[in-house]
């Protein structure tokens, strides 16, 4: 396909998204809600057996080395990656085009790439109060020892299915549906009231 | 100063007044106090009427275990009922009310069922209701026509209606050990377990940490104990590893060392910070969890034991050592153990004069003399109450001598005046929680009490409630289990010493003093001994009978004074010793929890919205929204005073006319992709797909297991091993479910990877004689002819800029096309396609229009496809490959599923003309009256532009064979009786002729 | 009631979603052994004691596990991957503590 500059995507949570200080703010912000807005959200899944050579692939394509084991995960920034199951990976990254960067790599005998730039929408919580925020809504360990930088976790919250990263010692970065992305950022900024809440 | 109230001592601060309203009346108190010690230190006696004698009440209690002073409080409009006012702390402003009289406390007109007595003994609403005929009201109706009067006079606190305001949060929370109850053992099991850097979480339903060291009096490590649980849970509180939380009640233990609490953030707060809930619902997983919830103390069972004054040995002590507050200026004491004497040396410490201690035992320790001499108290060994005297306060009682081995009473009996009876029925551990998860409780004959089951889960039990209840064994046993709890085991240096009053924990096995008079066992639910004797001589011998019976320990304090002395009355009556007769098990939750708070976040706002991506555009565009299951869906666009039905043909005829438009992305899309992928679907579906060409779509059809029909839709094809599966938008969820079920369970051998791409896409399906002319003024990349795009095939292009990929395909009956964008540029398709379509008068169209096309085309949805129809019911035969095998095609073909009397598909038109209604009923003969017979019923209905009529597809018996054959529709619910004819399903366009243009 | 998924460790039951009986043993594809299909589709074991189940993690990794529980005690007594060829939960709650 030719390259050609696409346009910006819409965000869905639009209408709902006001930058600013709000909730008790007056004794300070505890923590910062925003869209990331990455250009690119593959899942990557690989067949029994074939995980490690998923995993050197995604090295190569991405420069990210995940660590061993369940949900373990690595971010530098601009790009993400993380286990979710057994064998699958969400890949992020903050350009568009990372599919065509990996099309020919992943061939039928490793297993599959579905591009999920559109379908899933990130919200990043930071600050000292993040986890107690997210407490609030995922009945998983939020601590460090338990939940530690960049792993990956699969979770939900009532009916809204989730993906979260751990981006930073107080950061999480959370992937969800699109369709049920403006639900809950209005339920994310309702819990964070109690704290103060600044979005970017 | 007020009368009741000490000069000194509590943790009270006497400089802060707070004021607040009882029953209107203005009062005031200090910070610190709970609305119980400030009224009674305002001199109030009478707290409540009890629920069925409505016999006036004072304290009991001063915990959580009131079962007498329950108020209501109110904030605003909303009212919040059975709140004990041993739990509520007053802040300014505080409004509360009594509850269970009227006109008022004092002049309760209820009080009259005190004369019935004998009507409302136990089991009185079972023979009131279970038989007896009056005139035409029999039983149950009986029961009804008397319950509205009933619950009048009986009953605790009026329910609130309006709305509360309120936030509620859920927070989950875990960590390496919960500890329950903040005294001495807990408080010991918390600092142990956190010194070996385990995370802990303390939790106390009590607003300040240090249980009975608050107010026993007692001295550790050298300084007052109250002093020393404040230190200990400031060295607590600065530990990072450790959660604090007061004012929290655990509740619930449950499977998985999962516990519920319930923390009251800011009910003792005048006014919540900003987001702040009022209450919030803690899920906690816990490694280890250490049991030091303590123990109650019990109420003797005597005449005119629940007269106001009458009071539990222990809560007057918290009373004055603790709030600065005299229950009674001459105070009596009555026990049947040797902790009421320390009970009765505190009280006169803080200014009480103690005229007597009236004790069931014979012979009383020489160190109980001494307290009793301490106490300047006369001691009456040996004796008994056997009367209490005084209206809605006490002012006297009357004793007699006892024989603790035989019960019997002898003697004259003889008068003391005294404003306060403090009484001590021994002390039962608070094993609530050891027995909400999961074992029996265990009788121990010395401390005459039931005490904590051996662990079924990971539990450690701490001084009272193990029945350990000197405050020394307390602290031992707390560290020991905090530690055990942490992992450790080295011991950490010397224990804090404790200087405590002497004590034997064993009480007399003496629970009643039967003479005459109402003797109570449940003051909440007005149970007395006799009433537990009664049940037992009408034949209830098992403890679940007794307790359901006799309402004993049904409340809201949930028998938490009651039940031992009830289980003692009852073992006595069957002539069995206790254990024998058992204990109920205690079930969750351990105190009251308000809804608000288990419905914590969701509160108000039950369900999380799915919006598609031009979910703002049509709002904006006049849709009136629909809700489909999560999603959002326009129904119409209507014009200004159109009705729904005027807009719904508007839009259908319209787009038959020319060309319409609606949002189909909520269609499930599930991404099957792998080298066994075609293989996968062949199975799954029960037609091919496996010769399906790339860039080509098919309509398929699953069915169940049992060959039920289970979904349809159409899968696309768009690489050899990259299939774009749809469903319908109620069954994504479930047929994810399905598909991800096989591939791990049955067919694991199978490289298949399934991903829900529902979101990923914006979906338009535009269809009409003008589709293609508008695709093709907007399209790039590619042409959108009949030859590059025939029926069921796919292209990729871009409109406005942005790749689409557009599958020919119609669910209208219309030459229609799908056109699919990344959900990001949704809108941005959809306004360049509206855009497009205005030169030929496209219409945008709802579900409502969407519904009438398809019925007009005699398409299924879930209306007919619901889990009881065949695909030979609905006329999907043709889908049933007879090539390979199917999940479904070896059940689908049993007896019952060929039967010739199935209901099966048909159209009907109403030939009155009017319109029919869904769930209606297609009979042969039409029986106004008596409607019976029924051959089937309507699925869909809906006004036909395309017919110029009243339409439906129904599911009838017989079917296709009935076509061209009258029958009348019977629908006596909206009263709906006409005659219809029955036809095929497919009324429009039956040879396809316009979506193949 | 914590089921401990192989792949996500210990989580609430309430991302999980109940199969069934994992005693059942589907009939080949092709068989048209109705009474084999009859017990496959509807005969169900209900012992009071352990039992064969299948739980979809379905509110975290969605993997099907085949878990092994106590239907008096609530006690789950193992979980692994209904799909072969992984670790099992032991392994991985020993990699956790």
């Amino acid at each position: 396909m030719a390259e050609q500059q696409l346009p910006e995507r819409q965000s869905p949570l639009e209408p709902e998204y006001h930058p600013g200080s709000h909730g008790n703010f007056e004794h300070g912000v505890d923590v910062i809600l925003s869209e990331t807005r990455p250009g690119s959200i593959l899942q990557l899944a690989a067949w029994p057996g074939e995980e490690k050579r998923l995993i050197e692939i995604i090295r190569k394509v991405t420069g990210l080395a995940l660590p061993d084991g369940a949900g373990g995960g690595v971010s530098n920034g601009t790009r993400a990656v993380f286990g979710f199951a057994s064998g699958k990976f969400t890949v992020v990254d903050e350009a568009e085009g990372l599919a065509q960067a990996f099309a020919g790599s992943i061939t039928p005998a490793i297993g599959t790439l579905t591009d999920l730039s559109h379908g899933r929408t990130a919200i990043r919580i930071a600050g000292p109060k993040a986890e107690w925020v997210m407490a609030k809504f995922f009945a998983i360990d939020f601590a460090l020892p338990a939940f530690p930088l960049g792993a990956g976790r699969s979770t939900n919250h009532h009916d809204i299915f989730a993906q979260i990263q751990r981006s930073g010692a107080d950061q999480f970065d959370i992937y969800v549906f699109r369709s049920f992305a403006r639900s809950f950022w209005k339920a994310l900024c309702h819990a964070s009231e109690e704290v103060g809440y600044e979005v970017q | 100063m007020s009368p009741r109230r000490t000069e000194t001592g509590g943790r009270i601060d006497r400089l802060r007044t707070i004021r607040f309203t009882f029953d209107g009346a203005p009062y005031t108190g200090h910070a610190g106090d709970t609305l119980a010690s400030a009224l009674l230190a305002s001199g109030v006696t009478l707290f409540g009427r009890s629920f069925k004698y409505h016999r006036p009440r004072g304290l009991l209690s001063a915990g959580v275990e009131e079962p007498n002073a329950l108020v209501t409080v109110l904030r605003s409009e909303v009212r919040e009922p059975n709140i004990p006012a041993t739990m509520v702390e007053i802040y300014d402003g505080l409004v509360a009310v009594s509850q269970n009289r009227k006109p008022s406390l004092a002049w309760d007109i209820g009080a009259i069922n005190q004369l019935g007595g004998k009507i409302l003994s136990a089991g009185f609403y079972y023979k009131t209701f279970m038989g007896p005929v009056i005139g035409p009201l029999k039983g149950t109706r009986f029961w009804m026509f008397c319950e509205h009067f009933i619950r009048r006079a009986a009953g605790l606190g009026k329910a609130g209606t309006a709305h509360d305001p309120a936030r509620y949060e859920r927070m989950n929370a875990f960590c390496d050990v919960l500890v329950v109850g903040s005294g001495p053992a807990g408080l010991m099991a918390a600092k142990a377990a956190a010194d070996q850097g385990a995370r802990v979480i303390l939790a106390d339903l009590e607003a300040h940490f240090g249980g009975s060291a608050n107010w026993s009096g007692e001295t550790i490590d050298g300084m007052p104990a109250a002093d020393w649980a404040q230190r200990v849970a400031a060295q607590l509180a600065g530990n990072d590893n450790v959660r604090l939380l007061p004012r929290t009640t655990v509740w619930g233990y449950y499977d998985g060392n999962t516990l519920a609490a319930l923390e009251r953030v800011t009910d003792h707060k005048e006014v919540a910070a900003k987001g702040e809930p009022r209450q919030r619902y803690w899920a906690i997983r816990a490694g280890t969890v250490v049991l030091a919830t303590g123990s109650f103390e019990r109420p003797l069972v005597f005449p005119g034991n629940d007269r106001p004054g009458v009071m539990l040995a222990h809560a007057a002590e918290r009373y004055a050592v603790e709030y600065g507050v005299l229950p009674g200026q001459r105070v009596a004491l009555f026990t049947n153990n040797d902790s009421a004497y320390r009970s009765a040396v505190a009280l006169k410490k803080a200014g009480a004069a103690v005229v007597a201690i009236i004790d069931v035992r014979g012979d009383v320790s020489n160190e109980m003399r001494r307290l009793a001499s301490d106490a300047e108290a006369e001691l009456l060994a040996g004796h008994a109450v056997v009367a209490t005297e005084g209206g809605k306060a006490l002012t006297g009682l009357k004793v007699q001598r006892f024989d603790a081995m035989s019960g019997s009473l002898s003697g004259d009996e003889r008068s003391i005046h005294a404003d306060s009876l403090l009484m001590s029925g021994g002390w039962s551990p608070t094993i609530h929680l050891a027995s909400q998860a999961g074992a029996k409780a265990e009788w121990d004959p010395a401390r005459q009490a039931f005490l904590p089951p051996k662990p079924t889960q990971r539990w450690i039990g701490a001084g009272a409630f193990t029945g350990s209840f000197s405050t020394a064994q307390a602290i031992a046993e707390g560290r020991a289990a905090g530690l055990q709890a942490a992992g450790g085991t080295a011991s950490s240096g010397p224990l804090p010493v404790v200087e405590a009053a002497p004590g034997d924990p064993d009480p007399a096995p003496v629970f009643e003093i039967r003479a005459k008079g109402k003797s109570f066992v449940d003051f909440q639910h007005d149970v007395t001994a006799e009433d537990v004797r009664l049940a037992h001589r009408e034949g209830f011998v098992s403890v679940e009978h007794l307790k359901r019976y006799t309402t004993l320990g049904m409340a809201t304090d949930q028998g938490k004074n009651s039940n031992v002395p009830g289980l003692a009355i009852m073992a006595e009556a069957l002539g069995k010793p206790i254990p024998e007769v058992g204990t109920t098990r205690f079930r969750p939750p351990y105190t009251a929890v308000s809804i608000g708070s288990l419905a914590a976040e969701r509160f108000g706002d039950l369900k999380p919205e799915r919006l598609t991506p031009m979910h703002d555009w049509h709002i904006a565009n006049g849709a009136r929204m629909y809700s489909a299951g999560l999603w959002y869906r326009p129904m119409i666009y209507g014009l200004p005073g159109e009705t729904v039905e005027q807009a719904y043909v508007r839009e259908a005829r319209a787009t038959r006319d020319s060309a319409g438009i609606v949002d189909v992305s909520t269609l499930g899309k599930i991404a099957v992709q792998g080298p066994d992928a075609a293989e996968f679907l062949d199975r799954v579906y029960t037609n091919m797909f496996s010769t399906l060409a790339v860039g080509k779509a098919r309509y398929g059809l699953m069915l169940r297991e049992d060959g039920l029909a289970f979904d349809d839709g159409t899968t696309w094809r768009l690489g050899e091993q990259d299939f774009l599966m749809t469903t319908t938008t109620a069954n994504a969820g479930k047929v994810m479910q399905h598909l991800e079920y096989f591939l791990d369970v049955i067919w694991p051998e199978l490289k298949v990877t399934v991903t829900s791409v529902t979101d990923e896409w914006a979906g338009a399906a535009i269809g009409g004689p003008n589709a293609r002319a508008i695709l093709a003024s907007c399209v790039t990349g590619t042409a959108v002819d009949n030859a590059t795009l025939p029926f069921m095939g796919i292209v990729h292009g871009r409109i406005a800029g942005v790749p689409v990929m557009i599958c020919r395909l119609s669910f209208s009956g219309e030459m229609a096309f799908e056109v699919y964008s990344g959900a990001g540029y949704g809108t941005r398709v959809w306004e360049a396609l509206i855009e497009a379509g205005k030169p030929f008068g496209l219409v945008t169209y709802g579900l409502e229009a969407l519904g009438t096309m398809r019925i007009e085309k005699g398409h299924v949805t879930g209306a007919e496809i619901d889990g009881r129809t065949t695909a030979r019911d609905l006329h999907l035969d043709w889908m049933l490959s007879k090539k390979k095998p199917f999940i479904g095609s070896a059940m689908m073909d049993r007896e019952g599923l060929i039967a010739p009397d199935r209901l099966e598909l048909v159209g009907l038109i109403a030939l009155d003309n009017r319109a029919l209604n869904g769930g209606g009923h297609i009979v042969e003969e039409l029986d106004e009256a008596n409607p019976h017979d029924s051959l089937g019923h309507i699925t869909a209905c809906c006004y036909s532009p395309a017919l110029g009529k009243y339409i439906a597809l129904a599911l009838v018996k017989g079917g296709k064979a009935r076509h061209g054959t009258r029958a009348f529709v019977s629908d006596p619910l909206r009263n709906r009786f006409g005659p219809v004819e029955i036809v095929s399903n497919h009324f429009y366009d039956p040879d396809g002729s316009r979506m193949h243009g | 009631m914590l089921i401990t998924c192989p792949y996500c460790g210990p989580r609430d039951v309430i991302e999980f979603t109940y199969q069934g009986d994992g005693n059942r043993e589907r009939p080949q594809p092709a068989s048209q052994d109705l009474d084999a299909w009859n017990a496959y589709v509807y005969d169900r074991l209900n012992p009071a004691g352990d039992h064969n189940e299948i739980w979809q993690h379905s509110g975290g990794c969605r993997a099907h596990l085949r878990v092994v529980r106590n239907t008096i005690t609530h006690e789950i007594l193992s979980t692994a991957f209904a799909r072969g060829g992984h670790k099992s939960a032991d392994n991985r709650a020993e990699g956790r503590s």
